[in-house]
């Protein structure tokens, strides 16, 4: 039938590809290392640079101190991010969670005498309901998360300046403060507590069928359903545990720095999504995971330290974290391509 | 001794989203041991069918689906239909790269230890005895990502056996092999027929007709949401008679009387088009002419349309519209549109319309650039257009203000229609333009793209419906794989459609 067979093909083709041939690179390859730990070796880079240009105030144990020391509520707090990041979800509000159950603890334990573990137990329930709104209005109503979070983030502002007035309440419990910022080799507890959370955290989504499921929901959520995971408990307790986690950081700045201001929540939003999507160019590139997170957040923390203590000041802090973001979200994505994530 | 309890009965099954009826009354058997092949052009039903069994959409009322003789609750909960017996491989098989295969294959089911973690000895050995029923030897420890495609399918098909008791089981393959060619499809399907073998069961869903007559035992298809065959291909089928099956009524030809009205207009000529799958694609259209393409499903004849009109940027091609010759490689959507070429697209939801739009805004929208007075949009001109599409074009509901979702498949085709010919082209280029439209607006449709040609617009039609093509189409031309464009005898759709499935197809073949 074919009659008008084209002559020239077969010299003028060089033989039609035999579909593709997927033979991805190995995991242990050298490209593949490089891809891996690329940002710790930038990291280190930052850190050496910063010292050789300041031997005197950068290389030194204070410095050391303040930058791995200063930053456990937000390393907790980017925990909280990338709680809902991991299974495909997004949460804008989580700092606002933050805020508001740093607020109610010294509301609570210094206005109206509540027992500081009291107080302690009704902000992370705030915090818990504050998830469960997310979740209801983005799990069981089906809304855009982007517009449910962003208004509830409003929201739950609203509702701290509501409970804490407009001026910041203080709390002084030593026990409080003790259990957060007793210094254990030199650097304060509150540091262990967000490592030992991020490696939870790596346990949970590494050695539980709980992680892998949540990694099943995040990439794909009706691919999930017909291996019969329960997908809408999932995202909706990413919520929950995203505000819970939040919750906690919430109460690590109360001891910290003996008090918060209702409407401080906010500058805590951006670095802790930059560290999370930073975090996807280590370890499992491509892939939200906690030790990326870990890494982030002290990368960033070297960055806007050593920045500082060139002599910029002020601004240099939201410039760092919201370039930081770009970039990395940036690089996270092109990785993701070229791992072939999905 | 089957006919007892088939391993699935769907009975009455009907679908209604708002004015649209997309299945009206399925009905499917499927026994033990068999593969079911399940064929149909796209928005025929054949996914909403799958969609209502894996519980994403509820049937209309009195709807029943059995499992090995067992009511099913419709709507159906998936927690449900898997304990009976029901999974699916995926599209994109649903498989996660940087996991393992054994984790790939336990997702939903992970063995754990005492303390809640996964049993890694437990997990392995699951995926290793699941592979082992499947004849294939893997490394559970293996990332997806070094796997080869056929590998990969065979991990995605041993998550779906898992829990499957041997024997037992019904297995949905939703176009789960269309990334396979050659040899590897060869494999995998050499071990779906050892599994149905044991008494399992296979709903296979494929736009390879090819790989449907090769591999069921039966085949149902669907069109415009009924099942219009049940073939029996354990015997082996002729792929044109599947495609014949899935072909609606024929529409009576169109009288052509516009061949000599087209005046002074210069001949369209496209030259060595190379796409992805398309090589050295070289045709020529006159003025007021209809020239139809057609070709056998996924052998690369579907990238044509977007191609010729911008949407795709082809490896190389030259075209001649105008005067001077236009370099495709470098070809982009506005300068089609300013040399006058316009496509309407084989997606009419996704790339062609925006539905929740109103018909007014959609029919409007590529005019919108040419008005005099750019800041401020007159609703009255606007709603005027709408009007005289929608009478034009007897599109229902009469409203221009009516959201195009809302409109039935044939009247959003008609809206899509109205857009593009409001622009005066000098190409219009339509792919598939009667797909997932009943047979009213399918005529009317038919009628217009005769009635554009007669106003002095080269057309080029890119079906597989070869019904319409020999309806309206002055020539067809069949595509091959190879490249050339064979001339397509337009006296009789069965022998066009035997000339469509007797071309070589290198890619699809054994070896």
């Amino acid at each position: 039938m074919s009659t008008q067979q084209a002559a020239p093909t077969s010299t003028d083709m060089p033989a039609p590809a035999p579909g593709p041939v997927s033979r991805r690179p190995s995991w242990l390859s050298t490209g593949h290392l490089l891809s891996k730990y690329a940002l710790i070796g930038v990291w280190a880079l930052l850190a050496l640079g910063f010292a050789v240009k300041m031997p005197d105030t950068f290389a030194t144990t204070s410095t050391f101190q303040a930058i791995f020391g200063s930053q456990s509520a937000l390393l907790i707090l980017a925990l909280a991010a990338l709680a809902t990041l991991v299974a495909g979800e997004f949460d804008l509000s989580f700092a606002s969670t933050m805020g508001l159950a740093a607020t109610i603890l010294p509301v609570l334990a210094t206005l109206h005498g509540v027992a500081t573990w009291l107080s302690c137990l009704i902000a992370l329930g705030g915090a818990l309901l504050c998830g469960a709104i997310n979740a209801f209005f983005v799990v069981v109503l089906d809304v855009p998360s982007l517009v449910v979070t962003l208004g509830s983030a409003s929201f739950f502002l609203g509702l701290s300046e509501l409970i804490g007035g407009s001026t910041s309440v203080a709390i002084s419990d030593p026990k409080l403060t003790n259990l957060v910022v007793h210094r254990f080799f030199g650097l304060p507890l509150s540091f262990y507590y967000g490592v030992a959370l991020a490696l939870v955290f790596a346990y949970v989504l590494t050695w539980m069928p709980l992680g892998r499921h949540i990694a099943f929901v995040g990439a794909n959520r009706d691919v999930a359903r017909l291996a019969g995971i329960n997908v809408a408990a999932i995202r909706a307790g990413s919520y929950m545990v995203a505000a819970l986690i939040a919750g906690l950081a919430g109460i690590v700045i109360d001891a910290s720095i003996g008090g918060f201001d209702p409407v401080g929540g906010s500058v805590y939003l951006l670095p802790s999504i930059a560290a999370v999507f930073l975090g996807t160019a280590v370890v499992h590139p491509g892939q939200f995971n906690p030790i990326g997170t870990l890494i982030g957040i002290y990368f960033l923390s070297t960055g806007v330290m050593g920045l500082q203590l060139l002599g910029y000041n002020g601004w240099v802090q939201n410039a760092f974290y919201g370039g930081g973001l770009v970039v990395a979200v940036s690089i996270a994505a092109i990785v993701r391509r070229r791992v072939g994530v999905g | 001794m089957t006919l007892a309890h088939p391993r699935l009965e769907l009975r009455g099954i009907c679908k209604t989203f708002g004015p649209n009826r997309v299945l009206s009354g399925v009905d499917l058997v499927v026994g033990p041991g068999e593969i079911r092949g399940l064929a149909g052009q796209n928005g025929s039903g054949k996914s909403t069918l799958i969609k209502i069994l894996t519980g994403v959409y509820t049937p209309d009322s009195g709807a029943r689906i059995l499992v090995d003789g067992a009511e099913l609750n419709t709507p159906v909960r998936w927690p449900a239909a898997r304990a009976a017996g029901i999974s699916v491989v995926h599209q994109d098989l649903g498989l996660l790269d940087h996991l393992t295969v054994a984790e790939n294959i336990c997702v939903g089911g992970f063995p754990t230890t005492i303390l809640g973690r996964i049993d890694r000895r437990e997990r392995d050995r699951i995926s290793l005895s699941t592979l082992a029923r499947l004849g294939v030897d893997l490394d559970p420890g293996t990332y997806v990502s070094e796997l080869s495609a056929a590998e990969r399918a065979e991990v995605a098909i041993a998550r779906a056996l898992r829990d499957h008791a041997p024997g037992h089981g019904l297995m949905i393959l939703d176009e789960s092999t269309r990334a396979l060619r050659g040899s590897d499809l060869d494999r995998i399907h050499a071990m779906l027929r050892r599994l149905v073998e044991g008494g399992s069961s296979v709903i296979m869903i494929s736009h390879s007709l090819r790989e449907l007559a090769s591999l069921s035992d039966h085949i149902t298809v669907l069109r415009d949401g009924r099942v219009v065959a049940d073939l029996d291909a354990t015997a082996g089928i002729a792929e044109h008679e599947i495609a014949r099956a899935m072909l609606g009524d024929a529409v009576a030809s169109f009288d052509r009387v516009a061949q000599q009205k087209a005046e002074e207009r210069p001949r369209v000529v496209v030259e060595g088009l190379v796409g992805r799958h398309a090589h050295d694609v070289s045709f020529t259209i006159d003025p007021g002419e209809i020239l139809g393409i057609t070709g056998a499903p996924g052998s690369g004849f579907e990238e044509i349309p977007a191609l010729v009109a911008g949407g795709v940027r082809p490896k190389a091609g030259t075209l001649h519209v105008e005067d001077k010759p236009v370099d495709l490689s470098r070809f982009n959507v506005p300068q089609a549109m300013r040399s006058g070429i316009m496509l309407v697209p084989e997606r009419r939801d996704r790339d062609g319309l925006a539905l929740e739009m109103t018909v007014q805004d959609n029919i409007t929208l590529p005019r919108l650039k040419r008005l005099r007075r750019p800041l401020f949009l007159s609703t009255g001109w606007r709603t005027a257009e709408g009007r005289r599409a929608i009478a034009e074009h007897d599109i229902r509901p009469t409203n221009p203000h009516a959201l195009v979702r809302q409109l039935s498949g044939g009247n959003q085709q008609k809206v899509l229609l109205a857009k593009w010919m409001s622009m005066q082209p000098r190409l219009l280029v339509l792919h598939e333009p009667t797909q997932a439209v009943d047979v009213g607006a399918r005529r009317d449709i038919l009628e217009k793209i005769v009635g554009i040609a007669a106003e002095g617009t080269s057309v080029l039609v890119v079906s597989s419906e070869a019904d319409d093509l020999i309806a309206v189409c002055d020539r067809v031309l069949i595509y091959q794989p190879e490249g050339s464009l064979a001339v397509g005898d337009t006296s009789d759709v069965n022998t066009l459609l035997e000339q469509v499935f007797m071309t070589p197809r290198p890619q699809m073949t054994g070896q």
